[in-house]
């Protein structure tokens, strides 16, 4: 031992810390074994116990002179570690000499339900000549050793069942998508066919006429308030018509509807233009603004019938609040056929349509529109639009033109528009050809 | 973008001030208008477009509302100072001689 204020010298430090260590080896020999942080015990080859330490002691809550010489090792465990060691642990430790790790159960005083979770290992003790005299064993505490591995067993069901959760999601996910899709399709399917009976998914072929139509429509169910349609009345007769309902999407496809089967129904009856949209008025006011929810649409309806063999066609129009249409003739001018003092069809119960005629002939042809094109916006604000004007200018510059062509080249001029069309838009353009089949020698003028 | 109303009462009935847009965003605004408006009959409403900035077809179904809504109470409605665009849609759709159209703000009488 150092005195106060006394430089330690390197030999006298070494030497004390010596003695100390020896000391301290001495003296905890039989210290260790009995305080051991783990346990000890040692059997006769019968199991009977010769010697435990105190720490084994303490854990199983027994007394020294309850144990030794009147236990063995099977009686320290529980049931199922009882029947482990017999079974395992004893027929091991005979043929090997020695087990290691073992988990076994034993029985405590208190603790987790009486059990004390360890790890066991024993080696047999032989004699000199080789005989086994009797049996070492440690037994260290695995309580919690065995709570991490609960834990780890308790985290892995709960993997497992969030696992199987997410599977069922995903599978009620996936049921849900398929679902989905085929209520989409169904739902496609129904606008489809609603949008059929809206629209002619293809026109007829009228002899001596040639027709060509654009369609688009600006709802995203792709269900238009424009329509149009040409068949025949008759007597050689054919009758068209174009025109716009108000509003848009599914409300307005059920008076497009309505509007479409009233003016086929009307001409077979009487197929006069003013007639048909008079009979349409009646119709429409009667069914909606008589109910108390007035809508109304514009038209324009029109009959066509052969003029003469040459070729030409008698095309008489009349229009209900529908902006003209636009005739380009053959030899190269353009101009509206204007149809004044037509009201809206269906705000009035009473509404007067006046006709208009014209004749084409060969390479005229007669271009009807809805406001989609006109009032296309062709800048940056709603002012901007593409107009009356600057339709008559491009059906100049393009005259002649047969309906394909023409349509084709404001099919073009549309895409061009980009978002600027932003509503519904139909054209429906109809021509006498200008090249005849059978070209025959005329004395007549063109009108 | 946008639509105001102000009101006065002339000796023949309510005279409307509309401003602004009568568009498919601002068209139900003059229609809730009406909706509370107290009309009498015999009374003439005048609904005055001279600020009017633009009038689409929502625009023009608003005003037949209103024409509709004078003629169920036996009142009448005009049209004020409808600027030139909106007077040549309504010739284009036959309006311009369902409505009685006044050329200038006074509202007539």
């Amino acid at each position: 031992m150092r005195r106060v204020g006394e430089e330690p010298g390197p030999f006298d430090d070494s030497t004390s810390t010596h003695a100390a260590f020896t000391a301290l080896l001495e003296d905890s020999a039989e210290d260790l074994y009995e305080q051991a942080p783990c346990g000890y015990l040692s059997t006769l080859m019968d199991g009977t116990i010769a010697r435990i330490n105190a720490t084994l002691l303490g854990w199983l809550g027994l007394e020294r002179a309850a144990v030794v010489g009147r236990m063995r090792f099977a009686d320290l465990l529980t049931v199922g570690g009882k029947l482990y060691h017999e079974t395992h642990f004893a027929p091991l430790l005979r043929m090997q000499g020695e087990v290691r790790g073992i988990a076994l159960e034993m029985r405590a005083q208190d603790g987790n339900d009486g059990r004390l979770p360890v790890l066991v290992s024993s080696v047999i003790r032989h004699g000199s000549g080789g005989e086994p005299l009797l049996i070492r064993t440690t037994v260290t505490d695995a309580s919690d050793r065995r709570s991490y591995e609960t834990e780890l067993l308790r985290r892995r069901e709960e993997a497992e069942r969030a696992r199987a959760e997410a599977e069922q999601a995903r599978a009620a996910a996936e049921a849900a998508l398929r679902q989905a899709q085929r209520d989409r399709q169904r739902l496609a399917e129904a606008l489809a066919a609603l949008q059929k009976s809206l629209v002619p998914s293809s026109l007829p072929a009228v002899p001596g006429l040639e027709a060509a139509v654009y369609y688009h429509t600006a709802s995203p169910d792709r269900l238009g308030g424009d329509f149009y349609d040409l068949f025949p009345v008759g007597g050689g007769r054919w009758a068209f018509f174009l025109g716009d309902v108000c509003g848009k999407g599914p409300e307005a496809a059920s008076l497009t509807s309505l509007t479409r089967y009233t003016l086929r129904a009307a001409a077979l009856h009487d197929p006069e233009p003013a007639a048909a949209l008079t009979v349409l008025n009646a119709v429409l006011h009667e069914h909606y603004a008589a109910a108390g929810d007035p809508r109304y649409c514009t038209a324009v309806f029109g009959l066509l019938e052969r003029e003469g063999d040459d070729g030409r066609v008698n095309v008489r129009v009349a229009s209900g609040g529908h902006p003209p249409s636009l005739v380009l003739r053959a030899d190269g001018s353009s101009a509206f056929l204007p149809t004044p003092g037509g009201l809206l069809v269906g705000i009035l119960p009473e509404a007067s349509f006046t006709t208009a005629r014209t004749v084409l002939g060969p390479g005229d042809c007669l271009l009807l529109y809805t406001d989609g094109l006109t009032e296309a916006r062709t800048g940056p604000t709603r002012e901007s639009l593409f107009g009356d004007d600057a339709l008559l200018a491009f059906a100049a510059d393009h005259a002649p033109a047969g309906p394909r062509e023409i349509i084709e080249a404001l099919t073009v001029l549309l895409k061009g528009f980009g978002d600027g069309l932003d509503d519904d838009t139909a054209l429906l353009a109809l021509g006498v050809p200008a090249v005849r089949p059978a070209p025959v020698p005329s004395t007549h003028c063109t009108p | 973008m946008s639509l105001t109303i102000n009101r006065h009462d002339a000796a023949a009935g309510p005279v409307l001030r509309v401003t602004g847009d009568l568009d498919y965003d601002h068209a139900p605004d003059l229609r809730r208008y009406l909706d509370e408006l107290a009309l009498d009959e015999g009374q003439r409403l005048v609904i005055d477009l001279a600020g009017l900035d633009f009038c689409d077809s929502s625009g023009i179904t608003a005003l037949l509302a209103a024409r509709r809504l004078a003629h169920a109470v036996g009142a009448d409605l005009a049209l004020s100072a409808v600027p030139a665009k909106t007077l040549r849609v309504l010739a284009v759709v036959g309006l311009d001689r369902v409505f009685t159209i006044h050329a200038d703000s006074t509202g007539g009488g």
